[in-house]
Formats: structure tokens, sequence, C-alpha cells
């Protein structure tokens, strides 16, 4: 039951994340990176979840990130549909061995987590595109565009984590009980 | 992990190859059913963006208006907020004015636009504007404006397209330079140190070209492309000269960052 709900609140997590990342202007003075807060709620769900819900968290949020994002010009589609699928997927498998540090109470193997995963979808993102588009060319705003992101990922982490654990003691299921006793 | 694990990430993995491989235009009937059921959300949180935005600029104009009112009394005070209201009623005025003359003047059918959000991905620069297929908007139509050429249309919903703007690397527009022969392709930059800048490139030109900066570059129009010729595209900012061609820095003659209201030209009149 606990699972059922955890994933329903996954599943308006990131449709709100989609919303909140969609209303946020591209940061000017870091060479107009933005915020991603999708791979932020992917990573809790994935740290949380059991295996099979984290495949069918990484299945719904890579389904929705490359319909958001797919850009296609001239008939051509640079990236394909199912891309984030299966990078949400890889790095939700790592992501999901964390989970007894996570029911722990220890919040620093998801803010790495955020943190790189965020910063290595931005970085894959780019590699794709390069090869499709040929000609590597490397710009201190790309550097910036890959790695900012990333960080305002680290820094939202902790807070975010905050929120939801203490919203998930609100569930009827015993969790904070449980977690107690751990302790 | 057990085989139960090992089996579902297989079946993943067959999702994965399944949606990989899909057509083109299946994708982007995925991206326009998206589109259609997310595209009152994205909306609201696009006025949110644009608010967001305009914070800076209007406390800018507070502090003005604090430093030069010090000495005023309040029914000035008053009066200016009202003159600055009707300040922007009249701009907004002029603005569709001169957009409104611009669609009986042009020869082709043009449908008006409103772009409802910019700049949502890291990588490409695209718009979403408020028209989709049940206004008769198709892909690759050009979409334009009374200063010049803004970009062209890739997926279409119901209410809604996406336009690739002119500045995104993946946009190539066959362009030629006012008052010369000299004929390129136009097309943005991959990344650019400032966005807001929205510089374009013009490859493929003779390294001995006499192109000065100021020269207009229109659209040359090529057989079954999507642009008409003639349409402004900018102004030569800069002229290089490589060791095998030539490469002209254009400037947009569209300021694509702020640009509001734009036309699809969907037809000939």
């Amino acid at each position: 039951m606990k699972t059922l709900i955890d994933l329903a609140a996954l599943f308006i997590g990131v449709v709100l994340a989609f919303i909140i990342q969609h209303a946020m202007p591209p940061m000017d003075g870091m060479h107009g990176a933005h915020i991603l807060l999708v791979p932020l709620v992917f990573f809790y769900s994935a740290m949380v979840l059991p295996f099979p819900a984290m495949l069918v968290a990484a299945v719904y949020t890579g389904f929705l990130s490359d319909l958001m994002y797919l850009h296609v010009v001239g008939g051509k589609v640079e990236i394909p549909i199912g891309f984030s699928i299966l990078y949400f997927m890889s790095t939700g498998c790592v992501a999901n061995g964390f989970k007894p540090a996570m029911r722990e109470g220890n919040v620093l193997p998801f803010v790495l987590t955020s943190a790189l995963g965020t910063s290595l979808y931005l970085f894959i993102q780019f590699a794709v595109i390069t090869w499709q588009r040929g000609d590597f060319i490397w710009e201190n705003a790309i550097a910036w565009r890959i790695l900012a992101p990333g960080v305002m990922a680290a820094l939202i982490a902790p807070l975010f984590y905050w929120t939801l654990s203490h919203m998930d003691r609100l569930l009827p299921d015993g969790s904070r009980k449980a977690r107690t006793i751990k302790r | 992990m057990n085989k139960l694990h090992i089996a579902l990430v297989v079946a993943v993995l067959a999702v994965v190859l399944y949606l990989s491989t899909l057509s083109t235009a299946a994708m982007q009937s995925l991206q326009a059913g998206f589109m259609s059921i997310f595209s009152p959300f994205l909306r609201t949180s696009s006025a949110v963006q644009e608010n967001i935005g305009s914070v800076g600029q209007r406390l800018k104009t507070l502090d003005e208006l604090e430093v030069e009112n010090r000495q005023l009394l309040t029914e000035n005070n008053q009066l200016r907020a009202a003159n600055s209201l009707l300040r922007e009623l009249q701009a907004e005025n002029s603005r569709l004015r001169l957009a409104l003359d611009f669609r009986e003047r042009a020869s082709f059918k043009l449908l008006p636009a409103q772009v409802i959000s910019r700049d949502a991905s890291t990588w490409w620069n695209t718009i979403r504007i408020n028209r989709g297929f049940e206004d008769g908007v198709e892909a690759d139509q050009p979409v334009l404006t009374d200063a010049g050429l803004v970009g062209k249309i890739t997926t279409v919903s119901k209410n809604e397209a996406i336009v690739v703007l002119i500045t995104d690397e993946t946009c190539r527009i066959g362009a030629k330079i006012e008052g010369t022969r000299e004929q390129g392709i136009v097309s943005g930059f991959r990344v650019q140190e400032d966005d807001a800048m929205g510089l374009l490139q013009m490859n493929f030109l003779s390294k001995n070209a006499e192109i000065t900066p100021g020269q207009e570059v229109m659209t040359v129009g090529v057989a079954h492309g999507s642009f008409p010729p003639g349409v402004v595209i900018g102004k030569v900012k800069e002229f290089i000269r490589r060791p095998l061609d030539g490469q002209a820095i254009v400037e947009p003659a569209v300021h694509l960052a702020s640009t509001e209201d734009v036309f699809v030209l969907v037809g000939k009149k």
C-alpha cells in the first residue's frame, strides 16, 4: 500500500516538477543554465521505492522527459524517445542501492546522486547532440549549463529531503514508527 | 538482483527499444498529445515565468520613480501612474497597429499568434505559440514578425505549436546578403555565452566577398524550402575571412528574447 502511495506521489511530483521548472527562467548569471527538478524528484523516489517500483518511476519520468524535450527539425529527431527512460533506469539502479542509507536518514547519497545525476543527464544530452550534429564544440557556457543545474540540485536536495521525510511521517502505515525503531 | 528484477529490466529495455524505433511522425504525434494534455499547466507556468522575469525591471522602475518623486505631492504621483498606464496602452496600440498593417501589406496569408512560452530546454532554442492544427498550422511553416524572420514550426498539436528559432543550430536557412551576390546558410550557434544576444552565423561565403557590417541578410527562398524569398533575417555584424571561406556573424532583425506577437505563414493570399 505504501509503495502505491509513493508511486502516486511520484506521478504527481514529476508533473509538478515539470511545471515549476518550466516556470523558472534560465539563469542569466550562469550562462543560461536551467534549474532541473525532475531528476531530483526521480532520484528521491529511486532511493525510497522498491526495485520494481523504481523501474516504473524510471519509465514514467523518462517518457515524460523525452516528450517534453523532443526536438524535431526537418523530419529528424535529435534524441529519440527512450533515451531518458534508459538513463533514469541505469542511474536509478545505482541510486536504489543507497536505499539503506536513505532509510537511516543519511541525506548525503541523495544530495550527491541528485547533483551528479542532473549534470550527467545534461552531459549525455549534449554528447548525443554533438554526435548527431558533428563538430565538437566546447565553451565555458556549455560547462556552466551542465554543472550549474547539478550544483543547484545539490543545494535544493536537502530541503527537498527534509520536506518529503516530514510529509512521509503523515502516512497512515506507521512508517515513522518503523524508522524510529531502526534508529 | 533476483530473476524477477532481471526480467523487469529486460522488459523496460524492450519498451525503450520499441519507443526509440518509432517513426518521427509517431514521436511527433505522441508529443502533440502530451502538449495537448499539459498545455494548460505549462501556460500557467509561463505566465509565472513572465512575472518572475519582469520583477527586476519593475523594481528598477519603482526605484527610479521613488527618486524622481521625492519632492512631488501625492496628486502628482497619481497623475504619473495614470500617465504611465496610458503610455503603455499607447505603445501596445502602436505595436498592434504595426502588426495589423504588416498583415494587410503582406502578400502571404498570415495567421497571428502569441508566444506562450520560451526557453524551456537547455540545448534547444524554441518557443511555443497558441496556434495549432485547428487553426491551419502545419510543420515547417515559417514564423515571422513585421521586423523579420523568427523561425519555423516543428511540432503541432491541437491548439499549440513548437517553433524552432533561427538562433537554433538545427534551423538552417538559405540566405543572401543585400547588395551582393553572396549566398550562404544561416544558422544559430550550438551554445552562446550570452543567449540574450542571440547571434547567427552565415557560412559558405566567399572569403574574398566585400561584406561590410550593417548589410541586410534575407532569405533566398530555395525550391521546396520552408522559407519564401526576401524575408529579412538580420544585419551583418562582422565578417570573418577564414582560410577556405568567409563567415558572417549576423544580428537577428527580431529581438527573439522579448517577441510576444508573431505570424505564421500559412499560405499565399
